[in-house]
């Protein structure tokens, strides 16, 4: 007799009709924004919609990222498309070797060259700081997120004790809290530490090596250090949670054996423990990264000018002519793209995180 | 692990928090009792219990706090039965799991403020609803006072339904497939499989995804930002008024807004109080 998964059992097409139907609500939008994106502006406007057979330019994207009225952006998608292959490749490689570290770390480096050539070889905007500034901010956040939740999931892993407790129930209770309780204070602050700063003299001093460009006085507000403080902060109760029930899982025979053979705790913790947690390691950091890429309203408060994306592309939306739709949609298609081929390289790592991170939670 | 070892494991994160979360939610107190102007930041004056007067006198505040609820008692429901109807689904798909679930995923990962732009502009002028809603019934499409609630409840769930469902199908492939044979065996039908086998393996999960929903939906901020901005003051939603009050151009009242946020962090504490303690009471269990 065989058996099967008990069910009205919907034959295999009607499961696929509704399937697709699902996929046409979830991507209408972004089918319809990535057309008006290479729509000319006579088609946009136009009061009956051009679903097919318009003239597509590449004028939207040229407008919002480059200095130029007149340029050929084939050659700006050709370099383009050779840096997404060759990090996408060493990302592939990275999720399949067992070390994973040197070729994220190889992929991280080609883009960020690929970013510090990019406007050496054609006349970019003030936008593409704005670029810059997103993903400075996003692999800042990623990384020391990362490091103090490893070593804090581990610690509340590991330990009985009731403090323990008492931490991970706050910062699930500081998960709830709402941005706006944050965001005040943390103007508030900034200003007075900034104010004191220019009153001691300190903030007009010169750091040239650890100042980030464009900036001439120590400072706090309006830096990628104060968002990327901000977004560590509200996102370490999630870190350290997920990263916490991943190492549950870890039996602690595996570092008792280690710490048997001479080693201390954080060697053990290092060679040992860390090897075998790069599904988590990847799987939190999807998520930071999401959180940090995607920050809008830390940015539009703590940053005046030193915008990333999502702010850029808001303060775009104001005008109502059909010029500054086009290079809306065009800077929509940009932000999404790079995000949408990380998530589809890591798909099987955000849902096995999620599993795992939220069974225990 | 001994608790100094567990403390030096720790006591990065929790300077960390201590800094940047309970410090400033204490200042976030202490400035609510202040009369404190955004272009005037460096005379504050403590006026006691006024802000909170001042809140709760104002209409615009039990506005934003009904839409809020409302919000919240709608998005969530809904979005976390529609995502277990889709994982259920995606879980009887067998070719092409992958490419369904990305594209399902995508309105949860773009930026939200991105999602909701390209979604509002389906009702722009021009835009694909707006047209179709045209051609059906002859009547031009605007958004508007009346319209925008609903149409940032259905771009919310939109945008949120992907974490209900992909949390769910992940619980789902944990589903041991003898339970499932042996409910079969003993005949039962597709509701009572839901009932008996699949809900309270995913029990947990129900819970996770409730509890983190309901935070979310109770602070939303991008995407009814990006619905309302100055237009549809009446439709905004706690945090949305909270930042209106405190950054509104010239006369950003950065005392008030303190203090709503105060009394948005006591209503959801009301809620999640018992979540609290119980989850308090769990990891104690497991410790002893």
């Amino acid at each position: 007799m065989q058996l099967s998964r008990p069910s009205i059992r919907p034959s295999r097409i009607a499961l696929h009709a509704v399937m697709i139907l699902l996929v046409v609500w979830s991507v209408t939008p972004f089918v319809w924004t990535a057309q008006t994106s290479i729509k000319f502006t006579r088609d946009v406007a136009s009061k009956t919609p051009v679903l097919w057979g318009y003239e597509t330019t590449a004028n939207a994207y040229r407008n919002f990222w480059l200095d130029s009225d007149d340029l050929n952006m084939w050659g700006v998608l050709a370099f383009i498309l050779v840096v997404a292959a060759v990090a996408t490749a060493l990302g592939l490689i990275g999720r399949r070797a067992r070390h994973g570290w040197p070729w994220f770390l190889g992929a991280t480096a080609v883009i960020c060259v690929a970013l510090w050539r990019f406007p050496r070889i054609w006349e970019a905007n003030d936008e593409y700081d704005f670029l810059v500034n997103s993903v400075v901010v996003t692999i800042l956040t990623m990384v020391i997120s990362l490091s103090i939740g490893l070593l804090a999931g581990y610690g509340l892993a590991r330990y009985t004790g009731i403090s323990g407790a008492v931490i991970l129930i706050v910062a699930l209770g500081f998960r709830a809290l709402p941005r706006t309780a944050f965001v005040l204070p943390y103007f508030f602050g900034a200003k007075e530490i900034d104010d004191w700063l220019t009153s001691t003299g300190v903030g007009s001093w010169n750091f040239p090596l650890i100042d980030f460009p464009g900036i001439d006085t120590l400072q706090i507000l309006d830096t990628r250090l104060a968002i990327v403080l901000a977004l560590v902060a509200v996102n370490q109760p999630f870190t350290i949670w997920m990263l916490r029930s991943f190492f549950i899982e870890v039996p602690k025979e595996m570092e008792e054996a280690a710490m048997m053979d001479g080693a201390t705790r954080l060697q053990a913790f290092r060679k040992v423990i860390i090897p075998i947690m790069w599904p988590a390691i990847i799987a939190t950091g999807l998520f930071t990264m999401l959180l940090a890429y995607n920050e809008y309203l830390f940015v539009r408060v703590l940053a005046p000018t030193e915008w990333t994306l999502p702010v850029a592309i808001v303060s775009l939306t104001g005008g109502e002519s059909s010029r500054t739709i086009t290079e809306a949609a065009a800077a929509s298609v940009s932000i999404t793209l790079p995000i949408v081929i990380v998530i589809i390289l890591f798909q099987k790592h955000l849902v096995r995180g999620l599993g795992a991170g939220a069974v225990k939670g | 692990m001994n608790r100094r070892t567990f403390w030096w494991f720790t006591i990065p994160s929790v300077i960390v928090m201590l800094a940047l979360m309970v410090f400033p939610l204490i200042t976030t107190i202490w400035l609510g009792f202040q009369k404190l102007l955004l272009r005037d930041l460096n005379n504050p004056e403590w006026v006691g219990w006024d802000n909170y007067r001042d809140v709760l006198s104002d209409p615009e505040f039990w506005a934003a706090l009904r839409f809020t609820l409302v919000f919240v008692v709608v998005t969530v429901p809904v979005s976390m039965v529609f995502g277990l109807a889709v994982a259920l689904l995606l879980d009887r798909v067998g070719r092409g799991r992958a490419i369904y679930m990305a594209a399902l995923l995508l309105p949860f990962i773009v930026t939200p403020v991105v999602g909701t732009l390209i979604y509002e502009d389906l009702f722009e002028r021009g835009g694909l609803i707006s047209w179709l809603w045209e051609v059906f019934t002859d009547d031009a499409f605007a958004v508007s006072a009346s319209n925008v609630k609903v149409l940032i409840v259905v771009q919310y769930i939109w945008y949120v339904m992907p974490f209900a469902m992909i949390t769910f199908f992940a619980g789902l492939q944990t589903l041991p497939e003898e339970r499932v044979e042996a409910a079969a065996l003993d005949g039962a039908g597709f509701w009572r499989n839901l009932w008996h086998v699949t809900l309270p393996h995913l029990r947990l999960l129900v819970v996770f995804v409730g509890l983190i929903s309901v935070m979310d939906a109770y602070r939303v901020y991008d995407s009814v930002f990006v619905w309302t901005g100055n237009r549809f003051t009446e439709a905004h939603t706690l945090a949305v008024y909270n930042v209106r009050i405190a950054t509104a151009f010239d006369i950003g009242r950065l005392g008030k807004g303190n203090a709503i946020a105060v009394i948005t962090v006591i209503g959801i504490f009301v809620v999640l109080i018992p979540f609290l303690w119980r989850s308090y009471r769990d990891q104690i269990a497991e410790r002893t």
